[in-house]
């Protein structure tokens, strides 16, 4: 384990390090974050803006920008820990650089799932975390509920991982998965406006067939308390098994590679 | 461009925030009293959000993927040796995968209308009408994302700076919603911009809500950004690679 923490601190060094050679790159992250948090504002005011329109799916604007901050939070989560890590499966595939990483006397998935990082989105870590707060302080939030947010807000980042993770390890078969991680934040998209603003056939699906409510829109429950206890169960059941189901894949995955010589 | 059929379909569903907008606006019409907001109600929705889906479909462009990808690892450099400008070539490929495309599109539209419950307009022209503005957008789009994919030869950041201008394409187009629906500043600026004309005006079109005049002054628009563009994307090229050469490659 302690191993472990060392070499996430000696893998966040050298990429900071790398990340850092190109300044101006900063300037275009910085305008790509601020842009989609435009579009995300303006898209949920738009919404909300109508003649006769105070809530969406029984959620009142303030609610709704809690599950846009969640948004944007996971969007951050996602380019700045799992995207660079991620993208990087296939093409150690295809070249055959997976070879290295497999020799090495470390877990592998934990090698390749941590080794990099894009500071750059850093923040839209801040971005989302502010429209939380933000949307919070209008509303009433107890500590008990603030807690189970976060400790839900935890599981959904465990379930976008093993997503990824599992989306990613086709790449041993596939060698081109790139397009399949593009499927699903498409998907993901719809995790910006709470479930309960889509028809009832299509909140069924964004629940129990692609996990996308309990990304977002399960911590924004919790955080308001007007969460049942069923789904607050199910989030961290559904996480641990997905974890398992990815890290079963991901064995099987490597036990069946073939180098990219062979 | 056949070779990838799997790829062309993934890539088609996965710009879906056409599709997210269209179940939420059409969850709110059925929930707002008589059933409709602004005059639209679930299924009108459904037919403006499959149109603009359609449209957007037909100008999807990743020119400046390519060359970015192309300035960095220097494979430019052999094309730049042909007797033609390299633009052409991006320009055929992109032609090529909407023939592609079409087959699997029209389908799929098909499959979401009777789901959804769309119905298109009937006036024979406004489909001539649309798929007009739609090629010009296209051939707007491709400049301008020409002309930023060229920035490569300057800055590491091109592609940010294209996911800036996706995001304002896509909210200006009116994929969130239709441009009316827009807090009114955000109206007065987009009419200005080439975006609403490229995304929104065919899609109204197809949903039987645009006459033939607007389709006409989007199109006049249209082109006075094509010429614009068509003189940046040139202005760039020049000067960029006078820029390329210097690096010794």
């Amino acid at each position: 384990m302690r191993r472990y923490l060392r070499l996430v601190r000696i893998f966040v060094g050298a990429t900071l390090s790398a990340q850092l050679e190109y300044r101006a790159n900063f300037l275009g992250a910085v305008l790509a974050s601020l842009g989609e948090v435009g579009v995300a504002l303006l898209g949920i005011s738009i919404l909300f803006g109508q003649p006769g329109v105070t809530q969406v799916g029984g959620w009142s604007f303030r609610e709704a920008l809690l599950v846009t901050g969640f948004f944007m939070l996971t969007e951050g989560v996602i380019s700045v820990f799992i995207q660079p890590n991620m993208s990087k499966i296939a093409e150690a595939v295809r070249t055959g650089n997976m070879d290295f990483t497999l020799l090495k006397p470390i877990d592998a998935q934990f090698n390749v799932s941590t080794r990099n990082l894009n500071v750059l989105r850093f923040p839209d870590l801040l971005i989302g975390l502010g429209l939380i707060g933000y949307a919070a302080a209008g509303l009433e939030v107890t500590p008990g509920g603030a807690l189970a947010a976060a400790v839900l807000y935890g599981s959904a980042v465990v379930i976008v991982y093993c997503i990824y993770l599992g989306l990613s390890t086709t790449a041993f078969w596939f060698v081109k998965t790139q397009n399949v991680t593009e499927l699903f934040s498409g998907v993901f998209g719809a995790a910006r406006f709470p479930v309960a603003a889509f028809p009832v056939p299509v909140r069924f699906v964004l629940t129990f067939v692609l996990p996308v409510a309990f990304i977002t829109t399960v911590p924004a429950q919790a955080l308001t308390g007007a969460l049942g206890g069923g789904l607050a169960l199910a989030s961290p059941l559904i996480a641990a098994a997905l974890f398992l189901a990815t890290r079963l894949f991901w064995r099987y995955a490597v036990a069946s590679y073939t180098s990219a010589s062979s | 461009m056949a070779e990838y059929r799997a790829e062309v379909v993934i890539w088609m569903l996965s710009g879906t925030l056409s599709l997210v907008m269209m179940l939420v606006w059409m969850a709110q019409a059925a929930a707002a009293p008589g059933g409709q907001i602004r005059g639209y109600s679930a299924p009108e929705f459904a037919t403006y959000f499959l149109s603009t889906w359609l449209v957007s479909q037909l100008l999807v462009v990743w020119v400046s993927h390519e060359l970015d990808f192309q300035i960095r690892q220097g494979t430019l450099s052999p094309q730049l040796l042909r007797p033609v400008d390299p633009m052409w070539l991006h320009v055929a490929s992109h032609v090529a995968e909407r023939l592609v495309r079409i087959v699997p599109l029209l389908a799929l539209v098909g499959v979401f209308t009777w789901l959804s419950g769309a119905s298109f307009t009937r006036e024979w022209w406004a489909y001539p009408a649309a798929l007009g503005l739609a090629a010009l957008g296209f051939s707007v789009r491709f400049l301008y994302e020409y002309a930023i994919g060229l920035l490569a030869f300057w800055t590491e950041s091109s592609a940010s700076f294209q996911e800036v201008v996706w995001l304002v394409y896509a909210a200006l187009g009116g994929m969130f919603a239709p441009l009316a629906f827009y807090p009114e500043w955000v109206q007065r600026v987009a009419v200005w911009t080439p975006f609403p004309y490229m995304l929104g005006l065919p899609a109204q079109l197809l949903a039987g809500k645009a006459t033939l005049a607007q389709a006409g002054r989007g199109a006049l628009v249209l082109l006075v950004w094509l010429a614009v563009f068509w003189v940046v994307r040139l202005l760039v090229w020049r000067v960029g690679l006078r820029k390329y050469g210097a690096v010794g490659a």
